[in-house]
């Protein structure tokens, strides 16, 4: 039985709903601050659009919790099939990606090298980087000088954001988008927006960046990237440069378009790209690449990334209710597993409400996850609901239920 | 037992100042800040005060007075005396402190301070009504006259910042000590590991400051506990009179008839 289902906010997390449960033949509408479906690049507007799309589980494990890697595992495993499923074509890459260090900055390389290692121990399933030889390098990436040491990091990958932006709003059969229409609050089967209408549905969905406050306490964290241009370029593995003062790395957008991001500064800031930062990114990067010099710098753009205390998502279902926000800089690696995890573990149907064990459950994160990646080691597949969600719809399903939001046999994000 | 020591006339008891960037997130760094038990907590703004405040200092703020800690300023990231004077006033206005974490950065390498700049820095903030903590060279002239300037205390280096290196010269250390009996003198930057901080204790330090020990470490809330125990040890230490080194063995318990064994 179709539900209907109202979205606050259509970033990325809004449009992956949207677009999963019309598929699932829900009735679903979309609401969102922005003037529209495309990208302004004017520092407003979703992550999303100024993300660079790396998927680098392994990487993020610099500053981030073993939960993230392995969410991002997970993720690696959705995007094939869900870019699949769309109806636009959407770059998507997972030859690995590369960490390079320059000789000199050897100190550098070895505390990040240390963490990674150290944050992946109880990962141990899953890859680690691998140290490159001057000649595996040459072979792997013939556009890069020689010089630096490199290590490849196999699996992780890349996803063009702004082509997947738009083939997940284009591929949302019958998605009502109401745009200019900002959100004030999001409740269990109640949405508010700002100019006080109220809209009803059976299910609620908050998936707002910074809107989301003051519901969470979230910040801002400015991101600055660049978009440039050079035909041929023949980079083909997004590279992460390490170096003892900027975290710096370089993506190939298309054969002829490179992203360099990116900087993270705490601030609220929304104006346009420092000359700092330009400076920085831009030398980081020539540094590595020199044939750069004759690239056209094509964007600045720059957008804040909502993060909340812990730099955690928040991902969380109550009846009538799914909260997914704070994905902080890692929007594009969590999002597929998180909206994967919040559809299979949301109860199932929301006339039921509260029986105390149901409502407002949450994944206990990373033992939960672990579990989920381990069996999908096993050969089960990585779109298997996660443990605790699959004794859970068991037990609703011995009682019987009228339906789903997402029905049974199409529970799973990708086909 | 109370051991504290003053800045400018305020006591403080714990002589472990802690710095908030580089850590993983803001739950973290104030995990940190409470293991520590710093009652000085020093912020930078250089990046974050010219707009669009994201809360992050107040987080920061929040941490310390969850423990009665002060907030202490930093201008780290200015070249110039010019440059660093104009940040401790936004800095004095937003955060309602005249206290300030004085940095003239004047080698983008190391960032090793710029002695000339810092000295006419802290001159011009002490006429302001600044309480000044310059982060100094080892150079017993250089200290001399940021003292003469009015400086509250004197923070030379360890070794360049974030290097995790150590005490590189002792021997300096140790003669700024020796001089300047009077001055409260506090090592800050280059310390990596605990024992770093022990040892700059043990000869005579008032206190160390440090954060990326702490924030780089892969459990930085452990690694504050372990600064805070290491700094407490080389106090205790220096109190107690460490036993000078001498070159032979001399047993605990004396054992007569063998006295020809030692020449």
């Amino acid at each position: 039985m179709a539900k209907t289902i109202a979205i606050a906010g259509a970033g990325l997390a809004g449009r992956l709903f949207a677009w999963a449960l019309a598929r699932a033949g829900h009735e679903v509408r979309v609401w969102d601050a922005g003037p529209g479906p495309a990208p302004a690049f004017d520092g407003q507007g979703a992550a999303a659009f100024t993300a660079a799309g790396m998927l680098s589980p392994l990487a993020e494990l610099d500053r981030a919790e073993a939960e993230v890697a392995v969410l991002g595992w997970q993720s690696l495993r959705l995007w094939p099939a869900i870019v699949a499923a769309l109806h636009q074509p959407v770059r998507l890459q997972t030859e690995g990606s590369l960490l390079l260090a320059h000789r000199p900055d050897q100190g550098a390389a070895a505390r990040v090298l240390q963490r990674l290692q150290q944050a992946g121990a109880d990962l141990s399933s899953f890859p680690t980087p691998q140290p490159l030889s001057a000649a595996q390098l040459r072979e792997l990436e013939p556009a890069l000088p020689a010089g630096p040491q490199a290590w490849l990091l196999p699996g992780e990958g890349l996803i063009h954001p702004l082509q997947a932006m738009q083939a997940l709003h284009g591929s949302a059969a019958g998605v009502q988008w109401h745009w200019q229409r900002p959100v004030a609050e999001v409740q269990a089967g109640r949405i508010t927006l700002g100019d006080g209408e109220q809209v009803h549905a059976d299910w609620a969905i908050d998936t707002r960046g910074l809107g989301a406050r003051p519901t969470l306490p979230l910040r801002g964290v400015r991101g600055e990237v660049l978009t440039l241009e050079l035909a041929g370029h023949g980079l083909r593995r997004p590279l992460r440069l390490m170096h003892p003062r900027h975290c710096v790395y370089l993506v190939p957008r298309s054969a002829d378009e490179l992203l360099i991001g990116a900087s993270e500064i705490e601030s609220e800031d929304r104006s346009p790209v420092s000359l700092q930062s330009a400076v920085e990114l831009m030398a980081a990067a020539h540094s590595l690449m020199p044939q750069l010099g004759e690239a056209r710098i094509t964007r600045l753009d720059r957008n804040l990334r909502p993060a909340l205390p812990h730099h955690r998502p928040h991902a969380h279902s109550a009846p009538g209710l799914i909260q997914l926000n704070g994905l902080f800089r890692h929007g594009w690696l969590l999002a597929p597993a998180l909206v994967q995890r919040l559809l299979t573990q949301t109860h199932p149907d929301p006339d039921r409400r509260a029986t105390p064990r149901a409502a407002g459950r949450q994944q206990s994160g990373r033992a939960a996850g672990l579990a989920a990646t381990r069996a999908a080691e096993r050969g089960h597949g990585g779109e298997r609901p996660l443990r605790g969600a699959r004794g859970k719809t068991r037990h609703h399903a011995r009682r019987g239920r009228p339906g789903a939001v997402v029905p049974t046999h199409r529970r799973r994000l990708n086909p | 037992m109370t051991d504290s020591f003053e800045i400018a006339g305020v006591p403080l008891a714990s002589r472990f100042l802690l710095g908030t960037a580089g850590y993983p997130n803001p739950q973290l760094l104030a995990e940190a800040v409470k293991a520590s038990q710093t009652q000085l907590l020093t912020v930078g703004l250089k990046r974050s005060a010219q707009a669009g405040d994201n809360g992050f200092v107040a987080m920061a703020l929040a941490a310390a007075r969850a423990q009665g800690a002060r907030l202490l300023p930093n201008t780290a990231g200015c070249r110039s005396a010019a440059e660093a004077v104009q940040l401790a006033c936004m800095a004095r206005e937003l955060y309602d402190t005249a206290w300030i974490k004085l940095e003239v950065t004047g080698d983008e390498h190391t960032l090793q301070p710029d002695p000339f700049e810092l000295l006419a820095a802290a001159s011009e903030l002490v006429k302001l009504g600044f309480t000044v903590l310059p982060y100094c060279t080892d150079d017993l002239v250089l200290c001399r006259r940021l003292l003469d300037a009015g400086c509250a205390v004197l923070m030379p280096w360890g070794a360049p910042i974030g290097s995790g290196q150590g005490l590189l010269n002792p021997w300096a250390l140790r003669t700024l000590r020796e001089r300047l009996p009077e001055a409260v003198l506090i090592v800050d930057a280059g310390l990596g590991a605990p024992s770093h901080a022990a040892q700059a204790m043990e000869l005579g330090y008032d206190a160390v400051l440090l954060n990326s020990a702490v924030a780089q470490a892969r459990d930085p809330v452990r690694m504050a506990h372990a600064f805070r125990d290491a700094v407490r040890a080389g106090r205790q230490a220096w109190l107690a009179g460490v036993m000078p080194a001498q070159d032979f063995a001399v047993p605990s318990t004396p054992v007569s008839g063998h006295a020809f064994v030692l020449s």
